[in-house]
């Protein structure tokens, strides 16, 4: 696991019309967009899903778990 | 990958090939594998020959994929603005022949289940000049990443044959097509002919592994989409699975002799 959570450039936005129709794959569920750490955060399945690139990487086994590492 | 451990054709006993994985073991190419292990070995082939697949296609295909993607696009009649979602889409082929017929007055959403062939494809279309109308996802077919009834076609060109379970993929498709949406699979097929089946088997044996270990430092990847094509269902049992998983007007289309084919169904 990498703990490259610090863009070293600014990220690239992600398109609202597509962030309207993307849903966690587990739950189906809302997700939230975290835009400081360009992530998809699905409450429900307790998961982060990073973007890359500004490529949403929605893969179950590349999400973070949300009660793993909550460190400062 | 070591090339010996993907090299070797095993043969399966009639009536196991294709099922798609219903149990835990499943087809990667002439292997079996545990199911859960699938994704994985598909992962790791994409992975590797992700920077040269586009080249690849034309060599191995003779060029002749575009015409099928041709005739996908033309079987599929977008009409502007239209949401498509294309699956295994990743380097973005079937996305632009969409949006150039749509007058780019569309939005098509490429997902792939590894990122390394959609970053060849976000590259590809600002190449092209293509930097709205198009999005690009990972996703894994069988759990998509999309709300239900949000597009209006779903496209997969030569992607179904590395699905583990075909039927969690179709129930995907089923849930986030709008009502009167339509789904389109182009993938190999079944050769019909003896003479051009006797051909093939000589070519995509012998000659594509080759190609593969000349173009792309890659023969076990080659191996595996010979032998993936080979396990692969025909025509009409491909046909008979989508409408059991609840497609509605089923239609099946030979190309080029059954090397390829292109099935359609709809959503009402």
């Amino acid at each position: 696991m990498s703990d490259a959570n610090s863009p070293a450039h600014a990220p690239m936005e992600i398109d609202p019309k597509l962030l309207e129709i993307l849903v966690c794959p587990l739950t189906k569920g809302p997700l939230r967009y975290d835009r400081e750490r360009q992530e998809l955060v699905s409450e429900k399945a307790r998961l982060a899903y990073p973007i890359r690139d500004g490529i949403p990487i929605m893969l179950v086994d590349e999400a973070r778990p949300l009660d793993e590492t909550t460190k400062p | 990958m070591p090339g010996s451990e993907t090299s070797l054709p095993r043969p399966f006993p009639p009536g196991e090939a294709g099922d798609g994985g219903r149990g835990d073991e499943t087809d990667f190419g002439f292997r079996r594998v545990r199911a859960a292990e699938k994704p994985r070995l598909v992962g790791a082939v994409f992975e590797s020959v992700a920077t040269r697949y586009d080249l690849m296609n034309d060599l191995m295909s003779v060029g002749v994929h575009r015409l099928w993607k041709a005739a996908l696009i033309d079987r599929l009649r977008p009409r502007p603005g239209e949401t498509l979602l294309d699956l295994a889409g990743g380097t973005g082929d079937i996305a632009f022949r969409f949006l150039e017929r749509v007058g780019r007055q569309g939005t098509a959403i490429v997902c792939d289940f590894t990122p390394a062939m959609l970053e060849v494809g976000a590259a590809r279309a600002i190449d092209r000049g293509i930097l709205e109308g198009i999005e690009w996802v990972a996703g894994d077919a069988e759990k998509l990443p999309f709300a239900k009834a949000s597009v209006d076609a779903v496209t997969i060109a030569f992607g179904l044959r590395n699905v583990t379970h075909r039927d969690a993929a179709y129930a995907e498709v089923l849930r986030v097509l709008k009502p009167g949406g339509r789904f389109l699979c182009l993938e190999f097929s079944q050769v019909a002919l003896p003479w051009l089946a006797r051909l093939y088997d000589l070519y995509s044996f012998t000659v594509l592994p080759f190609l593969g270990e000349l173009v792309a430092r890659d023969r076990a990847s080659y191996q595996y989409l010979a032998e993936s094509i080979r396990r692969f269902p025909d025509q009409e049992t491909l046909a008979a699975e989508m409408r059991a998983a609840g497609f509605a007007e089923v239609k099946a289309r030979s190309l080029s002799g059954g090397i390829a084919a292109i099935h359609s169904g709809w959503r009402i």
